[in-house]
């Protein structure tokens, strides 16, 4: 008996530790890039980071980040200046897109489409609008000299609240020896990512004892009256808060899935929306990736299209001017 | 509690140590605890139904003894053997077919034109595993009957015998002449036994989570969604199905034998790598083989088996193989699918070549199978898989209409799941397993037979770390048998 727990323990200590040299070799874990909140209250990456952030059990996607001085994932600087013209485009981690090689990104296939634009994205996954309002106005010197300023709008999840308050608990949580131990252990880590400690984690927390026979269904969210109504007094918040350049800024959505009454509000108060929702509509192939809702390559082609006519079509009619 | 969850890794080790440490010393405390563990075992999923259980041993432990005391006086002893029939398949045929049974009445009187409304259909649970431990206590009261075994005196071990939690569930479905006499002596540790169920747990888990439960998504979508897809895309998910059936059932299997062989008890083989048979007969000796010898043993040869008429004996076989579909399900698909095996048996059967096989393994003096041998599997395999279309699909109507699909949309396009996997990936993995499963293909209760260490340290990683390539965490667990 003594021999052969021995053999069991000595055995799957071994696993594990090919397991995590093998995990390590073949990259299977994703990074993230540490997290802190600066001197104005913006949550963003720490400056200087590079590395690869990986979707799915077997690098389904595999993609380079490059973390820039400003603390956003781009391959560029952000030194917007009079003399040239700037993009910013701002939201979640769609726009953040650890989810492409950093010099493949949304940004940089508009700067393509239209040659002479810089366009500077200020993504972080986890961002709302209060997150994003609030960015703009905290980086006010810098978006004065920014042309054109896209806020990505996910109406379902990002009108939660009304006032910005930075999120220190997350940043002091991600910086705890549990997430310390975690993000150095590949195996974990990898682990963690593809939900295998999940029912551990489900078993401490006693979800695992709770009702799970209700079910879910992930792509049917509908948003009662009391909700949008919420959301629209959040919104109307925030532009009081922060203030709403009406002139240069536009909000890039899907009406798919946003209130009508939110978009009349829009309509009615001269803010201008991008809507995408038509062509990802009209696409033939997937636009989003492998075990992901994020965009893939094919749908931030389309995003960057949408973006590019809209902005020649503005250059156009110079309607602020 | 099922095997693949984190409360079953929490119980084993616990159970396992106090098993050899504090009961060791006493084998009808040793049985007890078996039996507080299997109850908790069964009762995590629902405690309402230990009830059946223990009504069902108390109720075989008393046949038992009158048919043993009346076996000089068969209308007796055969009196006492249908008590427990009648006990066990009503039962069974209360939980699993009483809304079979109604529906198909109420649709019978439709097909003449009268129109009845199911006011008797009941919302009845299938309590799990109740086809398993029915059937496993019915053979005790049958053994007895054909003077194969004297009952046993003691309760408790005749209670552990039938709860026993490692194939409690979805089998083996074991025999008292092998169980109960295991039970009922001294078992002592060995190392052997226990690291063999070890590599067995692994191999099993590998079945259940990599193979069955990868391929169960891909297999989902395309039975769900057949009207939309070609002939090439049908075809390739019941393919799947044949495997992800396979690697389910077998996987439950050899982690249940795994796990008996941890407390000291060697169970009944159920799989002997079934995917490499020759013909459908050799098929059944090597797919849930516990399922089929009951079958054979207390239905076939009481029937008068093949040493009857030539007709009473395809007869025979047609029953064999009608009833045992019934047994998977209370739907006309399991009863058309036991129907399709009948009618591929038969001819093995009528030329002589239903025990051909049984002795030996495809390649059995080759490294490679010969071109036959493997013309032989394809075509088994095609049969066999054929006839899951049946097995998988939630009614004869859609079955059917699978197979018309098959024919009607007969062009090629690459399946793309709707979640967009790599199918690649999927491919390559049923390429290996089949060609590690050949090469084990003698060996079914030693699935890391290798000489050196190296080797086997190098499958262990491997096989773990395929758990981690393709664990799927929106994947129901479940094992496909427990619904039966």
């Amino acid at each position: 008996m003594k021999k052969f727990l021995i053999k069991t323990a000595l055995y799957t200590v071994l696993i594990l530790i090919a397991l995590e040299l093998l995990v390590r070799a073949l990259h299977l874990y994703t990074e993230d890039p540490p997290r802190f909140i600066d001197e104005y209250g913006v949550e963003k990456r720490v400056p200087g980071h590079n590395g690869y952030a990986v979707t799915g059990n077997r690098n389904q996607n595999f993609s380079e980040f490059n973390i820039n001085s400003s603390g956003f994932n781009s391959y560029r600087e952000y030194t917007p200046t009079k003399e040239d013209f700037e993009i910013a485009l701002i939201g979640d981690s769609f726009i953040e897109g650890f989810h492409q090689d950093y010099d493949e990104s949304t940004g940089k296939k508009i700067e393509i489409a239209l040659d002479t634009v810089e366009v500077y994205e200020y993504g972080y996954a986890g961002y709302d609008l209060a997150n994003q309002m609030h960015l703009i106005n905290a980086y006010q010197d810098q978006f004065e000299l920014i042309d054109e300023i896209i806020i990505y709008l996910n109406y379902e999840s990002d009108l939660n609240r009304g006032v910005y308050e930075p999120n220190k608990q997350r940043i002091a949580m991600l910086r705890s020896t549990v997430f310390k131990i975690r993000d150095n252990i590949k195996l974990l880590a990898y682990g963690s990512k593809i939900g295998i400690v999940d029912p551990i984690k489900n078993l401490i927390t006693g979800k695992a004892f709770q009702d799970t026979e209700q079910g879910y269904e992930t792509n049917k969210i509908e948003i009662p009256e009391r909700k949008e109504k919420e959301y629209l007094e959040n919104f109307k918040s925030l532009v009081s808060l922060y203030g709403f350049d009406k002139c240069k800024t536009t909000i890039l959505l899907d009406s798919r899935k946003t209130s009508e009454s939110f978009l009349e509000y829009c309509d009615e108060n001269n803010i201008k929306y991008l809507d995408f929702a038509p062509t990802f509509e009209s696409s033939k192939k997937p636009v989003t990736l492998i075990y992901d809702h994020h965009w893939n390559n094919h749908g931030r082609e389309l995003i960057a299209s949408v973006i590019s006519n809209y902005m020649m079509s503005r250059e156009v009619s110079q309607d602020c001017q | 509690m099922l095997f693949n969850s984190i409360e079953f890794l929490i119980f084993l080790p616990i159970v396992f140590l106090l098993y050899w440490f504090v009961f060791k010393n006493n084998t009808k405390i040793q049985n007890v605890f078996i039996i507080f563990a299997s109850y908790l075992f069964y009762g995590w999923w629902d405690w309402r139904f230990l009830l059946l259980i223990f009504l069902s041993t108390l109720v075989d432990f008393f046949v038992g003894q009158k048919i043993y005391q009346h076996l000089d006086e068969k209308k007796k002893a055969r009196y006492w053997l249908w008590v427990s029939m009648a006990f066990n398949i009503g039962m069974l045929g209360f939980f699993k077919y009483s809304n079979f049974f109604v529906d198909s009445f109420i649709d019978m009187f439709h097909a003449f034109g009268y129109d009845i409304k199911s006011t008797w259909t009941l919302r009845i649970i299938l309590p799990v595993g109740i086809s398993f431990y029915t059937f496993q206590t019915m053979s005790y009261s049958f053994d007895i009957y054909y003077k194969k075994l004297k009952p046993t005196q003691n309760f408790i071990a005749f209670t552990a015998f039938v709860s026993f939690f490692p194939q409690l569930v979805a089998g083996p479905i074991e025999r008292a002449s092998n169980l109960l006499s295991q039970i009922t002596n001294k078992r002592t540790f060995s190392y052997d036994q226990a690291s063999s169920g070890l590599k067995l747990i692994l191999w099993g888990f590998f079945k259940k989570l990599v193979i069955a439960d990868a391929l169960a998504p891909i297999v989902d979508d395309i039975f769900a969604n057949y009207h939309t897809y070609p002939a090439s895309t049908l075809i390739l998910g019941v393919c799947l199905f044949s495997f992800q059936v396979y690697g389910d059932f077998s996987g439950y299997s050899d982690i249940a034998i795994g796990t008996a062989k941890l407390f000291g008890v060697e169970l009944m083989s159920n799989f002997k790598f079934p995917n490499f048979s020759r013909n459908v007969a050799e098929y059944w000796q090597r797919w849930h083989i516990s399922l089929s010898t009951w079958f054979r043993h207390y239905l076939y040869i009481p029937m008068g088996g093949s040493r009857v008429s030539q007709l009473r004996a395809v007869r025979n076989i047609a029953v064999i193989f009608l009833v045992s579909g019934f047994w998977h399900g209370a739907n006309w698909t399991f009863i058309f699918w036991g129907g399709l095996h009948a009618l591929f048996y038969i001819p093995v059967f009528l030329m002589g070549r239903n025990r051909m096989y049984a002795d030996n393994v495809v390649g059995e003096k080759t490294l490679l199978p010969t071109p036959v041998e493997i013309l032989q599997v394809l075509l088994t395999f095609v049969l066999v898989t054929f006839s899951r279309i049946f097995f998988r699909s939630p009614s004869l109507t859609d079955s059917f209409q699978y197979i018309n699909q098959i024919a009607s949309n007969f062009t090629y396009e690459a399946y793309v799941h709707p979640m967009g996997y790599r199918m690649l990936d999927f491919y390559i993995l049923l390429a290996l397993f089949i060609i590690y499963e050949y090469l084990i293909r003698r060996h079914e209760r030693e699935p890391f037979k290798f000489k050196s260490k190296i080797v086997r340290f190098f499958l262990y990683t491997v096989v773990v770390l395929a758990m981690l390539l393709f664990y799927d965490d929106g994947v129901n667990r479940s094992f496909i048998y427990f619904q039966f």
